[in-house]
Protein backbone atom coordinates (compact mmCIF):
# COMPACT_ATOMS: atom_id res chain seq x y z
CA UNK A 1 0.00 0.00 0.00
CA UNK A 2 3.07 2.34 0.50
CA UNK A 3 4.55 3.88 -2.72
CA UNK A 4 8.34 3.95 -2.08
CA UNK A 5 10.43 5.96 -4.81
CA UNK A 6 14.04 6.29 -4.53
CA UNK A 7 15.39 9.60 -5.60
CA UNK A 8 17.52 8.82 -8.83
CA UNK A 9 19.55 11.99 -8.02
CA UNK A 10 20.38 11.37 -4.68
CA UNK A 11 20.51 7.32 -4.05
CA UNK A 12 20.82 8.17 -0.86
CA UNK A 13 17.45 9.39 -0.36
CA UNK A 14 14.50 7.14 -1.08
CA UNK A 15 10.72 8.67 -0.34
CA UNK A 16 7.69 6.63 1.09
CA UNK A 17 4.40 7.66 0.97
CA UNK A 18 1.23 6.19 3.25
CA UNK A 19 -2.22 7.50 2.72
CA UNK A 20 -4.70 7.11 5.86
CA UNK A 21 -8.25 7.72 5.66
CA UNK A 22 -10.56 7.86 8.88
CA UNK A 23 -7.90 9.19 11.12
CA UNK A 24 -8.69 9.78 14.12
CA UNK A 25 -5.78 11.52 16.26
CA UNK A 26 -4.77 14.24 13.54
CA UNK A 27 -3.63 16.91 16.18
CA UNK A 28 -1.99 14.45 17.96
CA UNK A 29 0.06 13.19 14.65
CA UNK A 30 1.01 16.95 14.13
CA UNK A 31 1.89 17.83 17.83
CA UNK A 32 4.33 14.78 17.51
CA UNK A 33 5.74 15.91 14.07
CA UNK A 34 6.12 19.39 14.96
CA UNK A 35 8.03 17.82 18.61
CA UNK A 36 10.68 15.81 16.31
CA UNK A 37 8.91 12.33 17.21
CA UNK A 38 7.66 12.14 13.96
CA UNK A 39 9.97 11.82 11.19
CA UNK A 40 7.82 12.89 8.19
CA UNK A 41 5.75 15.66 6.87
CA UNK A 42 2.44 15.33 7.56
CA UNK A 43 0.29 16.49 4.54
CA UNK A 44 -3.60 17.13 3.69
CA UNK A 45 -4.31 14.64 0.73
CA UNK A 46 -7.63 16.91 -0.47
CA UNK A 47 -4.79 19.19 -2.24
CA UNK A 48 -2.71 16.48 -3.80
CA UNK A 49 -3.95 15.82 -7.67
CA UNK A 50 -1.29 12.66 -8.15
CA UNK A 51 1.70 11.26 -5.85
CA UNK A 52 4.35 12.38 -8.35
CA UNK A 53 3.62 15.66 -6.56
CA UNK A 54 4.98 14.90 -3.47
CA UNK A 55 7.86 13.37 -5.48
CA UNK A 56 8.90 16.71 -7.20
CA UNK A 57 8.14 18.56 -3.42
CA UNK A 58 10.81 16.17 -1.87
CA UNK A 59 13.61 15.75 -4.81
CA UNK A 60 13.47 19.93 -4.23
CA UNK A 61 13.45 19.49 -0.96
CA UNK A 62 16.90 17.21 -0.31
CA UNK A 63 18.10 19.29 -2.84
CA UNK A 64 17.65 22.53 -1.31
CA UNK A 65 18.79 21.15 2.35
CA UNK A 66 22.04 19.90 0.40
CA UNK A 67 23.21 22.90 -0.97
CA UNK A 68 21.98 25.13 2.49
CA UNK A 69 19.10 26.55 0.64
CA UNK A 70 16.19 25.98 2.50
CA UNK A 71 13.46 28.53 3.20
CA UNK A 72 11.86 26.41 6.13
CA UNK A 73 13.84 24.99 9.06
CA UNK A 74 13.55 20.91 8.42
CA UNK A 75 13.63 18.93 5.53
CA UNK A 76 9.90 17.58 6.39
CA UNK A 77 8.82 21.16 6.58
CA UNK A 78 10.35 22.37 3.38
CA UNK A 79 8.49 19.63 1.54
CA UNK A 80 5.21 20.83 2.59
CA UNK A 81 6.24 24.12 1.87
CA UNK A 82 7.42 23.00 -1.77
CA UNK A 83 3.83 21.99 -2.33
CA UNK A 84 2.65 25.45 -1.90
CA UNK A 85 2.27 27.77 -5.32
CA UNK A 86 3.47 30.78 -2.93
CA UNK A 87 6.36 32.12 -1.22
CA UNK A 88 4.39 32.28 1.94
CA UNK A 89 5.36 29.66 4.78
CA UNK A 90 2.38 30.10 6.83
CA UNK A 91 -0.38 29.73 4.20
CA UNK A 92 1.35 26.47 2.61
CA UNK A 93 1.21 24.87 6.54
CA UNK A 94 -2.34 25.93 6.25
CA UNK A 95 -3.66 24.74 3.51
CA UNK A 96 -1.29 21.66 2.65
CA UNK A 97 0.22 20.72 6.16
CA UNK A 98 -2.39 18.25 8.48
CA UNK A 99 -4.84 20.53 10.23
CA UNK A 100 -6.23 19.20 13.78
CA UNK A 101 -9.35 17.79 12.75
CA UNK A 102 -8.25 16.16 9.56
CA UNK A 103 -10.31 12.87 8.78
CA UNK A 104 -6.91 11.72 5.68
CA UNK A 105 -3.86 12.29 5.88
CA UNK A 106 -1.04 11.68 3.51
CA UNK A 107 2.22 10.44 5.62
CA UNK A 108 5.47 11.10 3.62
CA UNK A 109 9.02 10.32 5.18
CA UNK A 110 12.45 10.47 3.09
CA UNK A 111 14.83 8.00 4.26
CA UNK A 112 17.51 5.49 3.50
CA UNK A 113 16.89 2.20 1.93
CA UNK A 114 15.68 -0.72 3.31
CA UNK A 115 14.47 0.92 6.50
CA UNK A 116 11.08 -0.89 6.62
CA UNK A 117 11.32 -1.02 10.76
CA UNK A 118 11.48 2.65 10.69
CA UNK A 119 8.39 3.15 8.55
CA UNK A 120 6.31 0.38 10.38
CA UNK A 121 7.38 2.82 13.54
CA UNK A 122 5.96 5.72 12.15
CA UNK A 123 2.83 4.16 10.43
CA UNK A 124 1.70 2.97 13.91
CA UNK A 125 1.48 6.19 15.45
CA UNK A 126 -1.71 6.80 13.01
CA UNK A 127 -4.90 5.97 14.66
CA UNK A 128 -6.39 5.41 10.89
CA UNK A 129 -7.05 2.77 8.31
CA UNK A 130 -3.98 2.45 5.46
CA UNK A 131 -5.63 2.70 1.99
CA UNK A 132 -3.48 2.50 -1.30
CA UNK A 133 -1.39 5.13 -1.67
CA UNK A 134 -3.02 6.15 -5.89
CA UNK A 135 -6.30 6.08 -3.47
CA UNK A 136 -5.52 10.17 -3.02
CA UNK A 137 -7.44 10.99 -6.39
CA UNK A 138 -10.81 10.17 -4.90
CA UNK A 139 -9.75 12.29 -2.07
CA UNK A 140 -8.19 15.57 -4.58
CA UNK A 141 -10.26 18.58 -3.92
CA UNK A 142 -9.90 19.49 -8.00
CA UNK A 143 -12.18 23.15 -7.76
CA UNK A 144 -10.03 24.39 -4.85
CA UNK A 145 -6.78 23.19 -6.70
CA UNK A 146 -7.43 24.93 -9.87
CA UNK A 147 -8.40 28.08 -8.14
CA UNK A 148 -5.12 28.07 -5.58
CA UNK A 149 -2.95 27.54 -8.53
CA UNK A 150 -4.76 29.74 -10.91
CA UNK A 151 -5.09 26.89 -13.39
CA UNK A 152 -7.72 28.07 -16.12
CA UNK A 153 -9.38 25.74 -18.10
CA UNK A 154 -6.81 26.64 -21.36
CA UNK A 155 -4.12 24.99 -19.73
CA UNK A 156 -5.76 21.76 -19.20
CA UNK A 157 -6.61 21.50 -22.54
CA UNK A 158 -2.48 21.39 -23.69
CA UNK A 159 -1.71 19.44 -20.41
CA UNK A 160 -3.20 17.34 -17.49
CA UNK A 161 -3.51 19.75 -14.09
CA UNK A 162 -1.33 17.37 -12.62
CA UNK A 163 1.52 19.03 -15.17
CA UNK A 164 -0.10 22.36 -14.41
CA UNK A 165 0.10 22.31 -10.72
CA UNK A 166 3.87 20.17 -11.08
CA UNK A 167 5.32 23.28 -13.25
CA UNK A 168 4.45 26.19 -10.72
CA UNK A 169 5.81 24.22 -8.03
CA UNK A 170 9.34 23.80 -9.47
CA UNK A 171 9.55 27.15 -11.04
CA UNK A 172 7.83 29.61 -8.05
CA UNK A 173 11.08 30.81 -6.92
CA UNK A 174 11.74 32.89 -10.15
CA UNK A 175 7.97 33.87 -10.49
CA UNK B 1 24.61 26.25 5.54
CA UNK B 2 24.54 29.47 8.03
CA UNK B 3 25.78 32.52 5.80
CA UNK B 4 28.07 30.52 3.95
CA UNK B 5 28.22 31.08 0.44
CA UNK B 6 25.52 28.10 -1.32
CA UNK B 7 27.58 25.07 -2.74
CA UNK B 8 27.37 24.24 -6.20
CA UNK B 9 26.01 21.00 -6.26
CA UNK B 10 27.47 18.27 -7.99
CA UNK B 11 25.28 15.50 -7.52
CA UNK B 12 23.55 16.78 -10.95
CA UNK B 13 26.14 16.65 -13.32
CA UNK B 14 27.34 13.58 -11.72
CA UNK B 15 23.63 12.14 -12.12
CA UNK B 16 23.77 13.01 -15.89
CA UNK B 17 27.18 11.31 -16.72
CA UNK B 18 25.23 8.44 -16.58
CA UNK B 19 22.22 9.35 -18.76
CA UNK B 20 21.69 9.18 -22.52
CA UNK B 21 23.47 11.96 -24.05
CA UNK B 22 20.74 13.19 -27.06
CA UNK B 23 22.39 16.72 -28.38
CA UNK B 24 25.70 18.11 -27.73
CA UNK B 25 24.84 21.83 -28.45
CA UNK B 26 26.85 25.19 -28.80
CA UNK B 27 25.73 25.91 -24.86
CA UNK B 28 23.51 23.48 -24.16
CA UNK B 29 23.43 19.66 -23.59
CA UNK B 30 20.39 17.49 -24.14
CA UNK B 31 19.82 14.17 -22.22
CA UNK B 32 17.56 11.87 -21.70
CA UNK B 33 16.50 9.65 -18.56
CA UNK B 34 13.92 8.63 -15.32
CA UNK B 35 13.57 11.47 -13.28
CA UNK B 36 11.30 10.44 -10.20
CA UNK B 37 10.21 7.10 -12.41
CA UNK B 38 9.04 9.26 -15.59
CA UNK B 39 10.70 9.40 -18.90
CA UNK B 40 12.48 13.09 -18.77
CA UNK B 41 14.90 15.24 -20.58
CA UNK B 42 17.70 16.82 -18.98
CA UNK B 43 18.92 20.54 -20.47
CA UNK B 44 22.46 21.73 -18.88
CA UNK B 45 23.41 25.20 -20.09
CA UNK B 46 27.30 25.13 -19.75
CA UNK B 47 29.79 28.00 -19.42
CA UNK B 48 31.66 29.38 -22.37
CA UNK B 49 35.17 29.54 -21.23
CA UNK B 50 35.87 32.85 -22.45
CA UNK B 51 33.35 34.69 -21.43
CA UNK B 52 34.25 36.47 -17.58
CA UNK B 53 33.14 33.94 -15.08
CA UNK B 54 30.88 35.95 -13.00
CA UNK B 55 28.73 37.58 -16.36
CA UNK B 56 28.84 34.00 -17.31
CA UNK B 57 27.01 32.79 -14.63
CA UNK B 58 24.84 35.67 -14.49
CA UNK B 59 24.19 34.63 -18.15
CA UNK B 60 23.45 31.26 -18.23
CA UNK B 61 20.74 31.80 -14.95
CA UNK B 62 19.18 34.35 -17.02
CA UNK B 63 18.81 31.82 -20.39
CA UNK B 64 17.14 29.33 -17.55
CA UNK B 65 14.89 31.47 -15.49
CA UNK B 66 13.91 32.93 -19.33
CA UNK B 67 13.03 29.26 -20.55
CA UNK B 68 11.01 28.28 -17.83
CA UNK B 69 9.10 31.69 -17.25
CA UNK B 70 8.29 31.21 -21.28
CA UNK B 71 7.18 27.75 -21.01
CA UNK B 72 4.76 28.27 -18.18
CA UNK B 73 3.26 31.62 -20.21
CA UNK B 74 2.76 29.32 -22.98
CA UNK B 75 1.06 26.60 -21.22
CA UNK B 76 -0.79 28.86 -18.90
CA UNK B 77 -2.09 30.30 -22.54
CA UNK B 78 -2.79 26.54 -24.07
CA UNK B 79 0.20 26.39 -26.08
CA UNK B 80 1.52 23.08 -25.68
CA UNK B 81 4.98 23.00 -24.20
CA UNK B 82 6.68 20.57 -21.70
CA UNK B 83 5.76 20.49 -17.92
CA UNK B 84 9.32 21.61 -15.74
CA UNK B 85 9.49 18.91 -13.48
CA UNK B 86 12.38 20.22 -11.36
CA UNK B 87 15.36 23.45 -11.76
CA UNK B 88 18.71 23.43 -10.78
CA UNK B 89 20.08 26.90 -11.07
CA UNK B 90 23.23 26.30 -9.50
CA UNK B 91 24.63 23.47 -12.59
CA UNK B 92 21.82 25.20 -14.92
CA UNK B 93 19.84 22.27 -15.28
CA UNK B 94 16.10 21.94 -16.36
CA UNK B 95 14.32 19.04 -16.04
CA UNK B 96 11.65 18.84 -18.40
CA UNK B 97 8.84 16.21 -19.42
CA UNK B 98 9.87 13.94 -22.16
CA UNK B 99 7.42 14.30 -25.02
CA UNK B 100 6.37 10.90 -25.93
CA UNK B 101 5.11 9.58 -29.54
CA UNK B 102 6.63 12.61 -31.22
CA UNK B 103 9.36 13.72 -33.98
CA UNK B 104 10.89 17.03 -34.70
CA UNK B 105 8.49 18.67 -37.49
CA UNK B 106 12.00 18.64 -39.47
CA UNK B 107 12.38 15.28 -39.78
CA UNK B 108 8.50 15.02 -40.52
CA UNK B 109 9.01 17.10 -43.13
CA UNK B 110 11.69 15.65 -44.75
CA UNK B 111 10.52 11.91 -44.48
CA UNK B 112 7.32 13.34 -46.29
CA UNK B 113 9.25 15.45 -48.94
CA UNK B 114 11.26 12.06 -49.32
CA UNK B 115 8.88 9.21 -49.82
CA UNK B 116 6.82 11.59 -51.68
CA UNK B 117 9.68 12.69 -54.86
CA UNK B 118 11.13 8.69 -54.75
CA UNK B 119 8.47 6.95 -56.25
CA UNK B 120 8.74 6.25 -59.76
CA UNK B 121 6.10 3.19 -60.94
CA UNK B 122 2.72 3.35 -61.06
CA UNK B 123 2.68 6.83 -61.84
CA UNK B 124 -1.89 7.46 -61.18
CA UNK B 125 -1.54 5.96 -57.53
CA UNK B 126 2.02 8.07 -56.98
CA UNK B 127 0.11 11.40 -57.88
CA UNK B 128 -2.39 10.73 -55.68
CA UNK B 129 -0.41 10.26 -52.73
CA UNK B 130 1.49 12.78 -53.40
CA UNK B 131 -1.41 15.16 -53.32
CA UNK B 132 -2.58 13.29 -50.14
CA UNK B 133 0.89 14.41 -48.58
CA UNK B 134 0.80 17.96 -49.94
CA UNK B 135 -2.30 18.54 -47.94
CA UNK B 136 -0.83 17.23 -45.11
CA UNK B 137 2.20 18.89 -44.90
CA UNK B 138 -0.16 22.51 -45.84
CA UNK B 139 -1.87 20.89 -42.67
CA UNK B 140 1.10 20.91 -40.70
CA UNK B 141 2.10 24.23 -41.79
CA UNK B 142 -1.77 25.97 -41.17
CA UNK B 143 -1.00 24.46 -37.67
CA UNK B 144 2.58 25.94 -36.71
CA UNK B 145 0.92 29.43 -37.80
CA UNK B 146 -1.78 29.39 -36.01
CA UNK B 147 0.10 28.06 -33.13
CA UNK B 148 2.89 30.89 -33.63
CA UNK B 149 0.21 33.82 -33.90
CA UNK B 150 -0.96 32.38 -30.36
CA UNK B 151 2.01 32.43 -28.72
CA UNK B 152 2.92 36.03 -30.45
CA UNK B 153 -0.37 37.22 -28.67
CA UNK B 154 0.96 36.29 -25.36
CA UNK B 155 3.79 38.40 -26.30
CA UNK B 156 6.30 35.21 -25.98
CA UNK B 157 8.86 35.64 -28.74
CA UNK B 158 10.83 32.46 -28.88
CA UNK B 159 14.10 33.70 -30.29
CA UNK B 160 15.05 30.36 -32.08
CA UNK B 161 12.41 29.33 -34.23
CA UNK B 162 13.49 26.77 -36.19
CA UNK B 163 11.76 23.38 -37.49
CA UNK B 164 13.85 21.19 -34.99
CA UNK B 165 12.32 23.03 -32.24
CA UNK B 166 8.19 22.15 -32.68
CA UNK B 167 7.78 19.04 -32.06
CA UNK B 168 5.02 16.83 -33.62
CA UNK B 169 3.23 14.31 -30.88
CA UNK B 170 0.91 11.56 -31.98
CA UNK B 171 -2.18 11.49 -29.42
CA UNK B 172 -2.78 8.37 -28.22
CA UNK B 173 -5.86 7.09 -30.06
CA UNK B 174 -4.46 8.10 -33.42
CA UNK B 175 -6.50 11.53 -33.49
CA UNK B 176 -4.64 13.42 -35.46
CA UNK B 177 -1.24 15.29 -34.42
CA UNK B 178 -0.62 18.33 -32.11
CA UNK B 179 2.59 20.51 -31.80
CA UNK B 180 4.34 21.34 -28.66
CA UNK B 181 7.36 24.25 -28.79
CA UNK B 182 10.27 23.39 -27.31
CA UNK B 183 13.84 24.76 -26.10
CA UNK B 184 12.85 28.53 -24.80
CA UNK B 185 16.69 29.30 -24.37
CA UNK B 186 16.57 32.71 -26.43
CA UNK B 187 13.39 33.93 -25.59
CA UNK B 188 12.04 36.87 -23.84
CA UNK B 189 8.78 38.80 -23.23
CA UNK B 190 7.73 41.46 -25.86
CA UNK B 191 4.69 43.31 -27.45
CA UNK B 192 6.76 44.96 -30.42
CA UNK B 193 5.70 44.13 -33.81
CA UNK B 194 9.63 44.42 -34.89
CA UNK B 195 10.72 41.84 -32.24
CA UNK B 196 7.23 39.55 -33.45
CA UNK B 197 8.77 39.99 -37.48
CA UNK B 198 11.86 39.05 -36.54
CA UNK B 199 10.80 35.88 -35.18
CA UNK B 200 9.45 35.29 -37.90
CA UNK B 201 12.19 36.13 -39.85
CA UNK B 202 14.44 33.38 -38.28
CA UNK B 203 11.78 30.89 -38.49
CA UNK B 204 11.52 31.75 -42.63
CA UNK B 205 15.55 31.52 -42.81
CA UNK B 206 15.83 28.30 -41.15
CA UNK B 207 12.79 26.48 -43.29
CA UNK B 208 13.25 27.82 -46.29
CA UNK B 209 17.37 26.64 -46.06
CA UNK B 210 16.10 22.94 -44.39
CA UNK B 211 13.61 22.23 -46.18
CA UNK B 212 13.75 23.23 -50.29
CA UNK B 213 10.92 24.06 -52.53
CA UNK B 214 9.04 24.83 -49.76
CA UNK B 215 8.10 28.85 -50.61
CA UNK B 216 4.60 28.07 -50.99
CA UNK B 217 4.68 25.50 -47.90
CA UNK B 218 5.84 28.75 -46.07
CA UNK B 219 3.71 31.12 -47.67
CA UNK B 220 0.91 29.07 -46.31
CA UNK B 221 2.12 29.31 -42.79
CA UNK B 222 2.04 32.75 -42.86
CA UNK B 223 -1.20 33.01 -44.20
CA UNK B 224 -2.50 30.99 -41.50
CA UNK B 225 -0.58 33.31 -38.97
CA UNK B 226 -2.46 35.64 -40.20
CA UNK B 227 -5.54 34.51 -40.02
CA UNK B 228 -4.64 33.76 -36.35
CA UNK B 229 -3.22 36.72 -34.79
CA UNK B 230 -4.99 39.81 -33.54
CA UNK B 231 -2.29 42.04 -34.39
CA UNK B 232 -0.61 40.59 -37.37
CA UNK B 233 -0.91 43.22 -40.19
CA UNK B 234 1.74 45.64 -38.05
CA UNK B 235 4.12 42.06 -37.78
CA UNK B 236 4.33 40.99 -41.20
CA UNK B 237 4.59 44.41 -42.20
CA UNK B 238 7.92 44.40 -39.83
CA UNK B 239 8.56 41.00 -41.51
CA UNK B 240 8.87 42.72 -44.95
CA UNK B 241 11.13 44.90 -43.64
CA UNK B 242 13.28 42.87 -41.78
CA UNK B 243 13.44 41.03 -45.34
CA UNK B 244 14.58 44.01 -47.35
CA UNK B 245 17.39 45.03 -44.84
CA UNK B 246 18.44 41.27 -44.85
CA UNK B 247 18.66 41.45 -48.61
CA UNK B 248 20.85 44.92 -48.49
CA UNK B 249 23.12 43.47 -45.76
CA UNK B 250 23.75 40.51 -48.04
CA UNK B 251 24.34 42.64 -51.60
CA UNK B 252 27.07 44.83 -49.57
CA UNK B 253 28.39 41.34 -48.77
N1 LIG C 1 10.73 17.73 -24.03
C1 LIG C 1 11.21 16.99 -25.04
N2 LIG C 1 10.62 15.82 -25.37
C2 LIG C 1 11.12 15.05 -26.36
N3 LIG C 1 12.20 15.34 -27.07
C3 LIG C 1 12.83 16.48 -26.79
C4 LIG C 1 12.38 17.37 -25.77
N4 LIG C 1 13.23 18.42 -25.70
C5 LIG C 1 14.15 18.19 -26.63
N5 LIG C 1 13.93 17.03 -27.31
C6 LIG C 1 14.74 16.45 -28.38
O1 LIG C 1 16.09 16.91 -28.24
C7 LIG C 1 16.47 17.71 -29.35
C8 LIG C 1 17.28 18.90 -28.90
O2 LIG C 1 16.56 19.68 -27.98
P1 LIG C 1 16.73 21.27 -27.93
O3 LIG C 1 18.17 21.57 -27.73
O4 LIG C 1 15.88 21.71 -26.75
O5 LIG C 1 16.22 21.80 -29.24
C9 LIG C 1 15.18 18.10 -30.02
O6 LIG C 1 15.31 18.34 -31.39
C10 LIG C 1 14.28 16.92 -29.74
O7 LIG C 1 14.48 15.89 -30.66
Amino acid sequence: MNLTQELELFPDHTVTQMLFKEVKNAAELRQSAVDGRINGALINPTMLVNPFQVLVAANKAVHLQLIGKMKTRSLNSEIIFNLSPTNNISEAFKRFGTSDGDESVMLVVVHCKNESQLLEDIAAQVDGRQVPVEDVSWLSDLAKIRKLFKVAPQEETCGTLLDAVVCRMAIKDVM
Amino acid sequence: GGNMAPEKSATVPQFLRGAELVKQGAEARVYRTQFLGRPTIVKERFSKRYRHVALDEKLTRRRTVQEVRSILRCRRAGIPAPAVYFVDYTSHCIFLEEILRSSTVRDHIASTQQSASCTVQELDRDQDRELVQEQELEQLAQQVGQILAKMHDEDVIHGDLTTSNMLLRRSPEDRGSDLVLIDFGLSYISALPEDKGVDLYVLEKAFLSTHPHTEALFQKLLKSYSASSKKSSAVLKKLDEVRLRGRKRSMVG
